[in-house]
Order: C-alpha cells, then structure tokens, then sequence
C-alpha cells in the first residue's frame, strides 16, 4: 500500500467547542493506483488531501504514506517527505509569478539538488505540450496552459503519489477534459498513485477508487 | 450611505489590524510634532522673557557718561518706560571690615522687570521696589565679608547707609561690567551725598528701556544717532552665555528630531498607504461593478480618512502633550515661574504635517486604487503596480515640504533632500551592478544560491526597500550623532574641576604671593593672564575709532579654547602683533594685515592684525577678544586675571583669599556652572526621549517596508514548503538575503549620516563638525542586526503557518 489512513479526525477551533472537520476516515489506497475524492462543498476534501499529502497534521489517527507514518512526523521532515514522494496540482495552479514556465518546471528538482534540472524541466514541458512557452511567465499563459505548467511540475517531482486538488475546477469543459486526459496519461507513464478530489463524476469515473465525503465522514 | 459605509469599513479596518502601522506612524508622528512644537513654543517663550530678565529690559543703552540724558529727554515715550541706574565700583566699610564693592544706584523705576528677592531678619521676600534712600541691599558674600548685622551702618564714601536687606536674586544680572564684585544696592538720590563720582571717574551709566516693539526701535535708532565711541547698546536675543547656547542648541536638537521622526513617519504611512491600497483593489472593483460611482466611491475613502485623521489627532495630541509635560517637569527647576501657555502655532504645525501626510503619502495610492477597472472582478492578473512614478513623485515633493516647513531652511532642506535622494539611488545602482542580471531558475538547492537568486529577481523591491532601510538607519544615526555632539560639546564645555572661581584686579606685586597662597591651599594654579582696558583705532583712519574699549592681554602661548583661523600665531623671533577673535574682526571689519594703534592709559602702540582666532566663550575660562605679543606691552602697567578651582570642601579659602589681597576681586561662577549642569543632565533626559522615539519611527519604517515586502513572499514561501522546501532553507536563505540588504543599507546610511551630520553640526548647531568613525561600523551592524532581526521574525510567523493555510485551500 502506499497511502493507509485509520480512524482519521481533524478538529478546528470554533468559538469555545471544537468543529468537527473530518472524521473516522479510513481507507487505503495500493501503488499505481488512482483514488477520487468526491463531495458537496465543505465536506473536508481539501482538508482530507492535507493531511494526506502532510500538509496539514490531523487531530487523530494514522496515515502511513509509503510505510512511513506521517503523525510521528515533525514539518520539517514531513518537507522532506513530501520532496522525496509527493507531487501536487492545484485547483488554483499555485505557480510562482516571478519564475518562467520552464523555471517553475525546474522548482523540484532544484530542491533535491538534482545535476540537470534544466533539462528535466524542459522534458516535462514537452511532454505537457509547452515547449514553445518554456520561457512564458504565469501570467503571460492561459489557464489550461498554466494548469498543463503544473502538471509538469508535479512530474518533474518523480514522486511516489500525486496529489491534486480540482485540478480542472479553474478550466473550461474542453480545457479541463485535455487536462484530465493529460493528467491520467502521464499518470500511467511514470506508475504513480494519484489522488484527485474534484466535484467532476465524469473524472472522478476515471479513477480505480473513489470515496465520497458529507459532513466530514466517508459515506460512499 | 457613505456615512454609515465609511464609518463600518473604518471599523472594519481598525478590528482588522491592517491599518495599525500606518495608525501608529501617524499617531507617533503627531505626538512627536504636537510634543516637540508645544514645548519649543512654552519654551522660547519662557526663555524670551527670561533674557528679558537678565538684560533688565527690552533695551539697554550703555555709557561711561550721562550726556545721553538730554537726547532721552526729546524722545516721546507714550507706551515705555525707562530706568536709569549708575554703576561703579568703591570700596565700601563697616565698624570692622573694608571690601570693594560693585555699586549700583538706581531710579525709582527700578526693577523694569521682574523683581528682586531680598532677605532680612524676618526671612526672604520679594518686592518690584527699590531701596528707600538711606538704605543699603548688599549680598551674602559681601554681609559676611563686612560681618554685617541687618540694621547696622555702611560706609560709602562720605555718606552713610543702613544694611536694610541681603539680595538673594536680582533680575538685571546681566547689566553690569563690574558685576565681579559682590554687589551692593543704593537708591541713585544719595549718589552726590556719597561724593563718590567726580570727573573722570569710572562709572557706566545704564539706561534700560521696555515697551511695544516700535517705539523700543524708535529709541533704539534714536540711541544709534547720537552714541559716542564706546557706548553699547543692547537688545534681546543676543544671549551669548553658556546657558541660553545649551538651552538654544537643544531647541534646535528637538526640531531636528522631530523633523526626523516626521520624516520616518511619513515615509512609513506612505508604505502602509500602498498596502492599504493594495488590499483594497477587490473591494474597489465589487463597489464599481455594482454601480458605485467613482464621486461615491472616492467620498467612501475621503470619509475613512478622515475618520483616520481625526482618530490619529486626538490620540496623537493627547499624548503629545504628555509628552510637553514630561520635558517641562524634568526642567522644571531651571525654570523660576510657571510656564506660559502654548499658542496656536503648535497646533497648526501639527495639523499642516498630518495634511501633507496625507495627501502626499496616503492620497496618491488612494487615487490609483480609485482608478481599478472593475474587469479586475472578472480578471485576478489585472496589475495593481504600473506606473508607480507619479506616486513616487509626490511622496518626495512632500518629504521636501516637510523638510522645509521644519528647517525653515530651502538651502538646507535641498542639501538634506538631495543627500537621500543621491545615497539610496547610488546604493540601488549598486546593488543593480553588483547582483548582474537573474539566472535560469531560483537556486532553491542551498540557501545561499537562493538569497542570492532572490536579491537579483527582486532588484526593483529591494530598491525601495534599501531606500526605506537606508532613510531609517541614516536618520537615526543623524539623530544618534547629533546628540551625541550636543552631549560631548556640553560636558567638554565643564570638564570636573574646571575653574570656579575668577579673581581680578591682581597687582603685580601681588602675584607672587598669591601663587604661593593658593598652592599652600592645595589650589592648583592656572595661568596669570596680564589684563588692560584698550581701544582700537585703524592707523590709516584715526578719527573712525572703534566704538568699544577691550579687555587686552598678552601672553605667548595660543590659550587652550582658541583656535587660529586666519593668519599664525606668534612665531619665534617675530616680536610684534596682536591677535583678535573672529567677532570683533566681523563687527569692525578688522582684517589680517591691518595696521592699528592700541590706545592704552598710558600711552599707545602701533602694531597690525597678525591672526584671527574662533573663541569658545562658553569654556569657563578668562577669554580674551585681543590678544599681543608680550614683547610689545612689557613696559605697560597691568593687573592680571586667573581662574582656579576650589573643591566645595574648602569653600573658605575664597574668603580669605579676598581678606589676604584686599585690592583683589575674586567671584564665584560655582551657581553658574552648577546651572548648566543641571540643565545639561535634564535636557539630556528630553534628548534621548527624542533619540528613543526617533529610533522606534525608524523602527517602524523598517517593519513596515519588510512587512509589505512579506507580503509577496507569503505566496512563494507556501509553495517552496508545499514542494518540499525545508523551513531550515526558507530562513536561512531570508537571513541571507536581508543581511546583505541591511549591510548595503547600513553603509548607505551611515553615508547619509555622516554627511548630514556635518551640515547641521556646521549649519544648524554652530559647532566644529566632530569626526565620527563609529558611524561607519555602527550603520553596517544596526542594517544587519535590525533587518535580518525583522524579517527572521516574519519569516518564522511564516513558519507557523501550515502550508494548507497559506496556500488557503479548500475544506
């Protein structure tokens, strides 16, 4: 397995009392495997994605994501984790502004200190289709096109398990059909896991798996 | 609508904790102009009317004869009043003792101002009279002196006097050459009875006037028409002491510190102005999309604004005026009555600075954020920070407004303006020089790849902030140095054991013994300056004799409290020559080279202007406006002057100084000194509440200019961590990053500092320019220190922030 949780609460200060966010969550999740979350808005998705990707630290119970379990983890080496094992796409892209396409590619492997991030970085944008906007800055691209910069981002990780949140939410039907497309296929390419919480049934359909949240507790 | 609006966003705004920099700013910046300028106003106005005091009158018209008194019978006084008093000095007696005494006989009129503080058998009192005639007021020295009882008889002259009162304070101290001399009051009707003043007598008739400003410069022009060679007139705020320099330099210190602060301020509520602007481009682009007009709209913010001011003045004012309280009440002491009330002019400075505050820092952000495009609802990306020049533009124009409603000064409100504005642009050139253009990627593998990465990607953000760094080190450190200067040049001013006593009149026979005296006491014994009464004539122009008689000496060594500053001093085998401070030089337009002739009692000496020197009459020592060689008075007969100090343990010795060498005058400066101590010690406490607050403006300057710089960060910092980025390497790399920044603007300020410093110590205070090398290290150390110091605390709020949050996903 490469992603268990059991008996999963999070619980946010309101007030006096404590609001329940998420709870009795368990599930597990094998590698390769793909994994929708789905749910009406407010239901905990995104709060469930954070504690998966160690994010965010729950209130109680267990994730053990690639045999390391995250709740004995510090936020320094659940950073550290997630720069060896995780890769992430966001509803809202989360690019840097200030950094090109290419530059925002090369981010990860920069981190690991890995020898040729250039070259990396420019593998992946050809492989989303971006070769000719490497040197494009955010906001000189589209939102697909900036979501499809990510996307490579995300692979240019080489993580373990992928974790993306409404990756398509931003994006017009056809944008967000040629992003989930280019999210599953390239999801196959590099064998990862891939955890996706969307409102779409059409590309939560996709996945091996899929859970449904209400109120915070798995009901489907 | 608006109104309410207003007033629920202005609520808004405050609970927020948005607007708490740039409150505080203005906030601080009001209380320091409304504190500085409420007691410099009281202040001036005390230290007017207590010149006023110390002259005895508006103004004093000195002669060595009473011709004058026909003249004054032709002016029409409507308003004034006039007193005349005869001074000279007589030896005076009782049953058992002798003493020479200063004498002062004066008119019914007398005092014009203020009033005196007697003592008698019943204890102390004050009165606005004079003597009664057939009475005398002496002081304490003199009644111990002449072991003197209250009720016993004086001798003066031929006539005699009853010891009615002993004089604790007079008001005209300053209206007496023979001042010297312990002092004795008479009524001028007994002047003939005593047959003292026969021709040819020394005595200096004073006139004092006091009345409405016109008629005062009537006489004044008036006096000026028909004065004889050697007459003086004199009028206020020509206060040369120690004291009014001290009390006048700290004036001009405060002024400066509060410009500063402003200065500080202002630049801060500029900052915050932008932030505000920024976190209100939404919020604009919803109210136009929804029909809000751009009038409404802009009424909206006028009214928020106003609320603002209104808010900031009341708090500011309050505690401004605590703050003039607080100044008042360590002076307090100095002194003798109650404060005068403030006028009006604090309150308009005060109001005219929150103006410019306004509409030179917080109304350009706020008509640039007026102008959003409401397609900003529909589009996130459409830029906020385009064409940021007019905006820049007006801040400066006001930052020079300031300067120059504060220095009063264009000249020095340009060289200021112009330094600040040359230092931060040559230390942005540089920074653009020095980091070259960006590399491929952020250099996130270490964090010295990544400070230096993010120094070159953000050269144009890190401009504005080594600008706002540079004005806040730099202006601190001015403030630092300036007190500094002021501190060192007043405690130089009174080393420990500097003289305390002056002792005139020495014969030459009785200098020898009175050597060997004071050395049996354990006196140390300072020069014996030879001293005579001279007047200058130009020897190319003998009828145009310079209308004042000097003190002239005549040593071969430079005293230690000069300093030559045209021409040399006497060098060997040179055998003639005098040697006149820089004052006279200008007043008489007396130049080096020139020939004149000294006119002695006994004769005169031709001789020329070897040297100008700059004096220091502050130091507490015999100063000298001409100065000869010796070789040209050695045949001349002279009394002599010195200066000793006597520990307070052998108060006596004085006295019996003055019993063992009767014709010897010796006085005691001991008050003076103690006065200007006291002063300096309690003016030191209002200097580093100014430097303290000074230092927490520039303090908040630099928050605020991380802070908005944070803002930018937040979003990176949140994916770096998201990505994998430890917290160990988003800190490291910030306190690289700031450490070269505060370096850079450390130097730049403490550039700025030393030059400015050089002006307004030149300029401003009227002093030598000190040499400071501190300032060099101080600046670098504080920029590190302070910066890395600030954004470490920023960076690691960050750190406390999950990723999650930052990056606000959703639940």
């Amino acid at each position: 397995m490469i992603l268990t949780t059991k008996n999963l609460r999070k619980e946010v200060p309101s007030g006096e009392s404590n609001l329940v966010i998420l709870d009795d969550i368990t599930f597990s999740l094998e590698e390769g495997k793909s994994l929708a979350i789905t749910g009406p808005s407010g239901s905990g998705k995104s709060t469930l994605l954070a504690l998966l990707a160690g994010l965010d630290t729950s209130t109680s119970g267990d994730i053990v994501l690639d045999g390391i379990k995250l709740n004995l983890l510090d936020e320094e080496e659940r950073a550290i984790l997630r720069k060896d094992k995780v890769g992430f796409v966001f509803q809202s892209f989360e690019l840097l502004p200030g950094l090109t396409a290419l530059e925002n590619v090369m981010l990860p492997s920069e981190l690991k200190s890995e020898e040729n991030p250039k070259e990396k970085g420019e593998y992946f944008l050809e492989r989303v289709g971006l070769s000719d906007r490497q040197h494009h800055y955010p906001n000189q691209l589209s939102g697909g096109e900036q979501q499809r910069v990510a996307i490579a981002r995300a692979f240019a990780c080489s993580a373990k398990i992928l974790f993306a949140d409404e990756p398509t939410g931003n994006l017009d039907p056809k944008n967000g059909k040629l992003i989930s497309d280019l999210l599953f296929e390239v999801n196959s390419e590099a064998d990862n896991a891939l955890v996706i919480v969307t409102h779409d049934q059409d590309l939560a359909s996709q996945c091996d798996k899929k859970i449904e949240l209400k109120l915070g507790k798995i009901v489907g | 609508m608006l109104a309410s609006l207003s007033l629920k966003l202005f609520i808004r705004e405050i609970r927020s904790g948005y607007l708490t920099s740039m409150l505080l700013s203005l906030v601080l910046a009001v209380t320091i102009v409304s504190g500085i300028s409420l007691f410099t106003d009281r202040l001036e106005k005390v230290l007017n009317s207590e010149t006023k005091e110390f002259l005895g009158g508006d103004l004093k018209f000195e002669s060595n004869e009473d011709s004058i008194k026909d003249v004054l019978k032709t002016l029409n006084l409507k308003d004034s009043k006039s007193s005349e008093m005869a001074i000279f000095a007589s030896v005076i007696f009782s049953e058992e003792e002798m003493q020479l005494s200063s004498i002062k006989a004066v008119d019914n009129s007398y005092p014009l101002i203020g009033e005196l503080e007697l003592q008698n058998s019943s204890g102390t009192y004050k009165t606005k009279e004079n003597p009664t005639p057939g009475t005398l007021w002496i002081d304490e020295r003199l009644k111990n002196l002449l072991s003197l009882k209250y009720g016993d008889e004086i001798y003066v002259g031929d006539a005699t006097f009853v010891f009615e009162a002993t004089i604790i304070y007079e008001p005209d101290r300053g209206s007496t050459n023979f001042a010297f001399a312990p002092k004795t009051i008479m009524n001028i009707k007994d002047l003939d009875k005593t047959n003292l003043i026969q021709p040819g007598s020394r005595v200096e008739y004073n006139y004092l006037f006091t009345g409405p400003e016109e008629e005062i410069s009537q006489i004044r022009s008036t006096l000026e028409k028909n004065k004889n060679p050697g007459d003086d007139i004199e009028s206020l705020n020509e206060d040369d002491s120690s004291l009014g320099k001290t009390v006048d330099r700290s004036e001009n210190f405060f002024l400066l510190g509060g410009l500063i602060a402003v200065l500080l301020s202002a630049c801060t509520i500029g900052i915050s102005s932008q932030r505000f602007a920024r976190r209100h481009v939404s919020y604009v682009a919803i109210l136009k999309t929804l029909g809000m007009n751009l009038f409404q709209i802009r009424g909206l913010y006028l009214l928020l604004f106003f609320y603002i001011t209104l808010l900031t003045l009341v708090l500011g004012l309050t505690l401004g005026w605590f703050l003039q309280s607080n100044f008042i009440s360590l002076m307090d002491s100095y002194f003798p009555t109650e404060l005068p009330a403030p006028s009006l002019y604090p309150l308009y400075v005060t109001c005219v600075t929150v103006l410019i505050c306004q509409f030179g820092f917080i109304y350009p952000h706020i008509s640039k954020l007026l102008n959003i495009s409401p397609m900003r609802v529909l589009k996130n990306d459409i830029s906020f920070n385009q064409n940021i020049l007019p905006i820049f533009f007006m801040g400066l124009l006001a930052f020079l407004l300031l300067l120059f409603i504060y220095t009063n000064q264009i000249t020095l409100s340009l060289i200021i303006f112009s330094g600040v504005i040359i230092f931060s642009f040559v230390g942005i050139g540089f920074i653009y020089l020095l980091l070259g253009k960006s590399k491929l990627g952020l250099g996130a593998q270490d964090p010295v790849s990544l400070a230096f990465s993010e120094l070159r990607r953000r050269k144009l953000s890190n401009s504005f902030q080594i600008f706002a760094f540079t004005v806040a080190i730099g202006l601190s450190l001015i403030t630092f140095s300036a007190s500094k200067n002021l501190l060192g040049s007043w405690q130089d001013s009174i080393p420990e054991n500097s003289p305390n006593n002056f002792a005139i009149n020495i014969n030459e026979e009785d200098k020898a013994s009175m050597k060997r005296f004071l050395s049996e006491n354990d006196i140390k014994v300072n020069l014996f300056y030879p001293v005579a009464n001279a007047q200058i004539v130009r020897k190319q122009d003998k009828d145009n004799i310079i209308d004042r008689n000097f003190n002239i000496t005549w040593i071969k060594d430079l005293p230690e409290q000069n300093e030559i500053i045209d021409g040399e001093w006497f060098q060997e085998g040179v055998k003639n020559g005098i040697s006149i401070s820089d004052q006279i030089s200008e007043r008489y337009d007396l130049q080096k080279n020139d020939e004149v002739i000294i006119q002695m009692e006994d004769g005169s000496i031709e001789t020329y202007i070897q040297s100008i020197r700059a004096v220091d009459w502050e130091s507490f020592s015999p100063n000298f406006f001409v100065i000869g060689h010796p070789s040209l008075f050695e045949e001349k007969s002279t009394t002599h002057i010195t200066s000793f100090f006597i520990p307070k343990s052998k108060q006596m010795v004085a006295a019996e100084l003055m019993r063992e060498f009767r014709t010897v005058s010796v006085f005691s400066i001991e008050e003076l000194i103690k006065q200007v101590r006291d002063i300096v010690n309690q003016v030191t406490k209002a200097l580093n509440s100014i430097l303290l607050l000074t230092c927490l403006s520039a303090l908040f300057l630099a928050f605020a200019a991380l802070q908005d710089g944070f803002d930018q960060r937040r979003h990176q910092s949140a994916i770096l961590r998201t990505l994998g980025a430890t917290g160990k390497l988003v800190k490291t790399s910030s306190l690289i990053e700031f450490s070269i920044l505060g370096l850079v603007s450390g130097l730049l300020g403490s550039a700025i500092a030393y030059t400015g410093v050089y002006f307004i110590e030149a300029r401003v205070f009227e002093t030598i320019p000190g040499f400071y090398p501190e300032i060099w290290l101080m600046g670098p150390i504080i920029g590190i220190l302070i910066v890395s110091g600030l954004s470490l605390y920023l960076v690691n709020g960050l750190m406390k922030q999950s990723p999650k949050d930052l990056l606000r996903l959703q639940t």
